[in-house]
């Protein structure tokens, strides 16, 4: 019953969202272009992220399989604590206003947490400036309300650099220094990637990281103990809270992508057959 | 609570919806895409002051590894030198004072001392980080390269053939075959044109997804981590 | 207790072979020959069509730190325009160094054709933020995203630019590009406008432009220091003429620096083999060893 009426919103959606948004672009003499695909799919995305929403703050219970990387973090502090080393945060290159940024931020709220719950050293060294400032207000109140706002001071969260090598360098020095337990990579990265987590294999840290670079996901993934890929990490913060809105949420976007597939794969049968229309809905040129 | 809670999720949530309202209205109504071009603008007018509060936090942190010596304090001396000479010269130069003219080359192609110490000091200095590497690729590849399951074989498989394919050797090792040079580019292209894209795409749509469902969430104030507060 | 020294060899060991294996090279030319691709050959052979009434968009979207790998590809692209006296329009969209390197491109490569005018065969627009938006814009007017030239002189007294409205006068755009803005011209340039466009990037961003090439967003791809010696292996083989310039003792260039990376993946591949081959061997003799 709820598969035939997903179907039907959905056609209804992209028969709707084709007929708005067909249109040419003024001013270019370019051909004509519409907004209907991007807006069919915005649509039907945010309609099933906020049905999710609110079927779980009505008591549903959502099952998100299990991400071995989130479940390792509470180790990679355990580790700490037990050897008597600093946790490593690095929120990553990105600018605040970055996805990959906001989700870090989410994480380090968990791993402050921690930090302050075992009483273990955290630093996060930060390369954007508006990210350090952010990281300062996240890192104090999760102290706050682990009950231990005691142990935290300036140098907790510090900023080094904003350009990208200066930014390695530094890390990198500091991490041969003081030689942390373990080092949390969550985030944008770029060509640090491979840099940051090598220098830290090389000290004996364990080393959790993630981020939705396609590029740099290989570099991770043969360095780290564990990843977080593309959208683990943008689940990693409802993951961690367990809040009914942010699960939903997950909830909405696999959905949406169960719905992308069954679209792929009708467009693949109706291509064999000759049929174009998905493919041309589908194109924005 | 409400400067420090409510009023920014209003403007979370105004702002937030800027650009997906534009993205669609651009055609219809003229002039709309100005406005998260101005946003855009605002920010980095924003960034610059938040680059002022991370500078200051620099030489704060500096200032107290020397004055209490902690290790590694002459480092924060040359630290500090290299800001204070750099920050200088590029204020100077931005002012234009003295023999400071400008940031980039002259009209004649006379090389200001700003872009002077940048070529000398910051680009090689930015290189050889970079250069590190094609040392640690090396470390990394040996160490991590190991045939323990199917998928580190698959693994391995698929980066010898890239390696070979994107260089002369691959080439070279089919050279006495008829055609033989260009099996193994071929097959890399294959490689890359095919499973590669596919599997890229694959991350790339997870990857979108997740990026909208934190926007959403954040548009709609459910996710506040920015804030340093808890969500809700 | 030799195989386990293998199997946990000293880093060290690691990183002075590759320094000798990048540096032999250098300083003494192997001279591998290089093969192109079809990704290459096609942003080729669109150049190879296009002649003295065509414009061509050059953005520098790369700093100094992945110029050793662009540069070259740069280098090679536009002295091919120039040799077809394609004319160019250049524009920086990288914050980091991008303003830089065009500036500095562009001048050596025009400095080898003085027959060739600034602001009627070629001209460099210089830097401007906001990246997409800069992109979405100049799809309406350039003039609006760039009112003055990189010199200071406004665009209406450019001559070239009195040609050149948005991207409908535009022939090719080529980005040479690091991170994703290689990208942004795919998929909001070419997809918006339909305006054709390749894209010269790094190794490390080319695999994620397959896809847009394959989707036939970009109609070429340089990837590296690979696609750029590729690209210069076209050239001198099409022009015969620039060859001395690639052989100039001293001069970097991608064909000689394929040389270095040819020998340090071979470099890497042998310790691959090595490395799993004393893993297999120690976990022979450990099974062997094991009762039962």
């Amino acid at each position: 019953m709820r598969a035939t009426v997903f179907l039907f919103a959905g056609a209804a959606f992209l028969a709707g969202a084709r007929a708005l948004g067909q249109g040419d672009r003024p001013g270019t003499g370019q051909s004509p272009a519409g907004a209907g695909a991007p807006l069919a799919l915005f649509l039907l995305f945010s309609f099933l992220v906020i049905f999710f929403i609110v079927r779980s703050r009505r008591g549903h219970e959502l099952f998100i399989r299990r991400i071995p990387g989130i479940q390792a973090m509470e180790e990679a502090v355990g580790r700490a604590t037990e050897l008597g080393k600093k946790v490593l945060y690095l929120p990553g290159g990105g600018k605040l206003e970055d996805n990959q940024t906001i989700a870090s931020l989410a994480v380090l709220r968990h791993v402050a947490s921690l930090s302050a719950r075992h009483a273990t050293d955290l630093a996060v060294l930060n390369k954007d400036p508006l990210t350090f400032a952010a990281a300062r207000e996240t890192v104090q109140e999760a102290y706050l309300q682990a009950g231990r706002p005691d142990l935290y001071h300036d140098e907790v969260v510090t900023y080094v650099t904003y350009d990208q090598f200066a930014f390695t360098g530094a890390v990198a020095g500091y991490m041969v220094r003081e030689k942390p337990a373990a080092n949390f990579f969550i985030g944008d990265y770029q060509a640090e990637a491979l840099l940051l987590a090598e220098t830290g294999q090389a000290t004996g840290a364990i080393q959790i990281a993630g981020t939705a670079e396609v590029t740099q996901l290989p570099f991770f993934a043969v360095v780290c103990d564990y990843t977080l890929m593309g959208e683990e990490l943008y689940a990693a913060g409802a993951y961690l809270s367990r809040e009914p809105a942010m699960l939903g949420s997950i909830k909405g976007q696999d959905f949406t992508k169960a719905a992308l597939i069954l679209y792929l794969i009708a467009g693949i049968v109706l291509e064999v057959l000759g049929v174009h229309w998905l493919r041309d809905f589908m194109s924005i040129q | 609570m409400f400067w420090k809670l409510r009023l920014p999720l209003i403007l979370t949530f105004l702002v937030g919806c800027v650009p997906v309202v534009t993205f669609f209205l651009a055609e219809r109504v003229p002039g709309v895409s100005i406005v998260p071009t101005t946003v855009e603008r605002y920010m980095v007018i924003i960034a610059g002051f938040a680059l002022l509060l991370g500078v200051v936090n620099v030489v704060q942190g500096s200032v107290r590894r020397i004055a209490q010596r902690r290790p590694g304090w002459p480092f924060a001396i040359s630290l500090l030198a290299g800001l204070l000479v750099m920050g200088s010269f590029g204020v100077l130069s931005a002012l234009r004072v003295g023999p400071f003219q400008g940031l980039l080359a002259g009209p004649r192609g006379e090389v200001t001392p700003f872009l002077w110490m940048t070529r000398h000091f910051f680009d090689p200095l930015q290189a050889a980080i970079f250069s590190l590497l094609a040392f640690y690729i090396a470390s990394a590849a040996f160490r991590a390269f190991r045939v323990r399951n199917l998928e580190a074989a698959l693994l391995i498989i698929a980066a010898f053939l890239v390696m070979l394919g994107r260089t002369p050797l691959g080439e070279y090792i089919f050279r006495w075959a008829p055609g033989g040079e260009r099996w193994l580019p071929g097959l890399t292209d294959w490689f890359m044109a095919v499973p590669n894209t596919a599997a890229q795409r694959g991350v790339i749509i997870g990857a979108a997804l997740g990026a909208a469902s934190l926007s959403l969430r954040v548009i709609l104030g459910i996710e506040r981590s920015y804030l340093g507060a808890k969500e809700r | 207790m030799k195989l386990e020294r293998l199997v946990r060899l000293d880093r060290r060991i690691i990183y002075l072979l590759i320094a000798v294996g990048t540096l032999l090279p250098i300083l003494w030319r192997i001279g591998f020959p290089v093969s192109p691709t079809p990704p290459v050959q096609a942003l080729f052979a669109r150049l190879e069509t296009l002649g003295p009434g065509d414009i061509v968009l050059a953005s520098f979207d790369y700093g100094p730190t992945t110029a050793p790998e662009i540069t070259p590809m740069a280098r090679a692209v536009l002295r091919h325009c120039f040799e077809r006296r394609i004319r160019v329009v250049a524009i920086a969209l990288f914050p980091l160094g991008g303003v830089t390197m065009g500036g500095e491109v562009l001048g050596e490569m025009a400095a080898e054709y003085p027959a060739l005018r600034d602001g009627e065969d070629y001209v460099y627009l210089g830097y401007k933020d906001g990246t997409q938006a800069a992109m979405k814009l100049m799809g309406a007017s350039f003039a609006s995203v760039f009112p003055f030239s990189n010199a200071g002189v406004p665009v209406e007294e450019i001559p070239l630019m009195q040609q050149v409205r948005n991207y409908a006068d535009i022939d090719l755009v080529v980005s040479f590009s690091t991170n994703v803005i290689g990208e942004w011209w795919a998929n909001l340039v070419n997809a918006q406008f339909g305006v054709p466009v390749a894209v010269g990037t790094t190794a490390v961003w080319a695999p994620k432009h397959f896809a847009f090439l394959d989707s036939g967003q970009i109609l070429g791809l340089l990837g590296g220091l690979k696609g750029a010696s590729e690209y210069e292996h076209l050239l001198v083989a099409a022009y015969p003429r620039l060859e001395p310039l690639y052989e100039r003792a001293g001069v970097y260039t991608a064909m000689k620096g394929m040389d270095a990376q040819t020998v340090d993946h071979a470099i890497i591949m042998l310790f691959i083999l090595i490395g799993n081959a004393a893993h297999f061997w120690m976990r022979r003799r450990e099974s062997a060893r094991r009762p039962g």
